[in-house]
């Protein structure tokens, strides 16, 4: 379903090549989980996948499609209906509440504002923080605020979500409804992504990506 | 039941309450002053513009010492009165080199049962008359008798009618607005005056002894003809009536006082120059301000799948709305600044002031308003663009 081929990236302030040609491969009803140490390149990788940062070579392919090739609208439409992506630290629009900022930002002119509002309850409800969509992001924990980050990202039931340290942070307990409520997601069929430090995570991934900060992601993931 | 996307711009707007408010109150600043200081520059040139028609005579010739108060009637309209003896008329008539000649008689301070203030009553000769007729704003068809009269533009009388000393005189035309206080006065023919002073006498007003008298003129205006100078003219006028007179020469007046104009004119565009430069710093400031705050909410947006259209599109619908309702909001102040109290800024400058009409009016509000909008446009479009373009994935890890 999701492809990388050959992927490499580097950044300008950086030689070193974070990604050297790497390939992956992700399939419908997989959970995946790539762990390493910090600034090994775990988000980079997400970040390319999820198609928000273009590769200096190599391309990405969701469903056979190349998103590298993309026109922004092209790029947009799967991000608002096929990738769904959940950053690394919680960002939040300012100035709106947590089901503003859940339902917003999907919100296009065609689309029924109802939908989105009972999608975005009931994600909210499952990760157990209903109660909170009246508030505002600086009046949550930071393990409300990471579940809150998580519905806005499955509102539209993307194909892929790709979360980048989803549980980092957060006690066990939270941690736990993040990746039940992942592993649920990914038995509806649909495919997961995350980069982590958290060890929990390898009870509920069906595949895990180590990764060297000395030697990056080079090759072919097994 | 379902519901579509509702236009949430405003509700955007007053997410970032704070820096829309500064943008907002720059742009009213901007707005006031491209107003108020476009139309008291228009204004004051109108006024000039019509002072040049009025001063329609190449000399005026006024009693002896009365050349300053002669200047400031002119200039400003002020009230006053100086006299000769009425008989030097007939000798200027018959000089030679005059194309036109005409005189006028002046009573000042005189109260009117029709206006709060004072008027003036100018008593002209319509038979010889090239002064005041051309400021006659409705024609009129009939002679100006003893009971009829012709009204300064601020003279408001409904039922065509004006009141002075217990006599009721019939309002034959109205004069087109000059921006001084003659708009205040009242033209009688020089028929009339006999009568005027009778009732006022009667009536109990203030009158000099000078005043009472019969045979009395304020000033003999002249066109030269095409075959001799004003030297000329003068010369002969003293050879004619002797060394009782001053000379005005209205022409020169035009031109001293467009000096001064250029000079007011000058100084109001280098201030609103200025302070426009300055204003359009500040708005480029608080562009640069607002733009570097909403990166993150740029990045994240675009990260959950707007387009870079989409986004530009959102942001100039909010720096839109928040212009138009700057530029409205300031022409409206700049109004009610300028409208009301614009002759008594023309008063202070020492100025004739004739404001702007409404079609006018309304043309430069909505120019000010399309220019307004078009440099909030301009100073903000940089700062859209750059951040719309900056890398999503990025710009979201350096606002970690």
């Amino acid at each position: 379903m999701l492809t990388a081929q050959k992927i490499s990236k580097s950044y300008k302030n950086n030689r070193r090549k974070i990604l050297d040609s790497y390939e992956i491969t992700i399939e419908e009803g997989e959970f995946v989980a790539v762990m390493g140490e910090s600034g090994s390149g775990k988000s980079t990788l997400l970040a390319v996948l999820a198609g928000i940062l273009d590769p200096d070579e190599g391309q990405v392919l969701l469903e056979g499609r190349n998103l590298n090739s993309m026109s922004d609208e092209e790029l947009s439409e799967i991000h608002r209906k096929k990738i769904g992506y959940v950053p690394q630290s919680n960002f939040f629009l300012k100035n709106y509440t947590i089901l503003e900022n859940i339902v917003e930002p999907f919100l296009g002119a065609d689309d029924d504002e109802t939908i989105l509002i009972d999608n975005a309850k009931r994600h909210l409800e499952r990760l157990g923080i209903a109660d909170l969509s009246d508030r505002f992001p600086h009046e949550l924990s930071g393990g409300e605020q990471k579940r809150a980050a998580l519905a806005r990202a499955l509102l539209t039931e993307p194909v892929i979500l790709i979360a980048d340290e989803p549980t980092t942070g957060l006690d066990t307990e939270t941690g736990g409804i993040i990746l039940s409520y992942l592993s649920e997601y990914v038995r509806a069929g649909h495919a997961v992504l995350v980069a982590t430090h958290d060890d929990h995570v390898r009870d509920y991934a069906d595949r895990i990506i180590d990764i060297k900060k000395e030697t990056g992601l080079h090759g072919v993931s097994s | 039941m379902s519901r579509k996307k509702s236009n949430n711009t405003i509700r955007d707007i007053r997410r970032h309450a704070f820096y829309n408010a500064c943008l907002l109150s720059t742009v009213v600043i901007l707005s006031v002053m491209l107003f108020a200081g476009t139309v008291i520059s228009a204004s004051l040139r109108k006024g000039m513009d019509n002072m040049k028609r009025r001063l329609g005579a190449d000399i005026m010739l006024v009693p002896k010492g009365s050349k300053e108060k002669a200047e400031n009637m002119l200039l400003e309209g002020s009230r006053s009165n100086f006299y000769f003896d009425d008989s030097i008329y007939e000798k200027v008539v018959r000089m030679d080199g005059i194309s036109e000649v005409t005189s006028q008689c002046f009573l000042k301070s005189l109260s009117a049962d029709c206006c709060s203030s004072e008027v003036q009553i100018v008593f002209f000769d319509p038979s010889s008359d090239f002064v005041v007729g051309p400021w006659i704003e409705t024609e009129y068809h009939q002679s100006l008798s003893g009971d009829s009269v012709i009204v300064g533009s601020d003279i408001v009388n409904e039922d065509g009618k004006i009141r002075l000393f217990g006599q009721e005189y019939t309002i034959v035309s109205q004069m087109a607005r000059t921006g001084t206080a003659l708009d205040s006065s009242v033209y009688f023919s020089l028929d009339a005056k006999e009568e005027l002073l009778t009732h006022a006498e009667e009536k109990g007003s203030f009158l000099t002894e000078e005043q009472k008298k019969s045979g009395i003129l304020s000033s003999i205006f002249i066109n030269v003809d095409g075959a001799h100078t004003t030297e000329e003219i003068i010369d002969s006028a003293h050879r004619t009536i002797g060394d009782i007179f001053d000379v005005v020469y209205p022409k020169q007046l035009h031109e001293s006082l467009a000096a001064s104009l250029l000079k007011i004119t000058g100084a109001v565009s280098g201030i609103s120059i200025a302070v426009g430069v300055l204003l359009v710093a500040i708005l480029l400031i608080i562009n640069s301000i607002i733009m570097k705050g909403r990166k993150q909410e740029v990045a994240l947006l675009r990260v959950l799948g707007h387009t870079k259209k989409d986004l530009i599109r959102k942001l100039l619908s909010e720096m839109g709305v928040i212009s138009l309702l700057g530029a409205v909001s300031g022409c409206l102040f700049g109004a009610l600044i300028v409208i009301p109290f614009g002759r008594y800024i023309g008063q202070s400058l020492n100025m004739p002031y004739l404001g702007p009409g409404f079609a006018d009016t309304m043309i430069r509000f909505l120019i000010i308003i399309l220019g307004v909008c078009l440099i909030v446009f301009l100073s903000s479009i940089f700062f859209i663009v750059h951040t719309t373009n900056i890398e999503p994935y990025l710009a979201l890890r350096r606002e970690e």
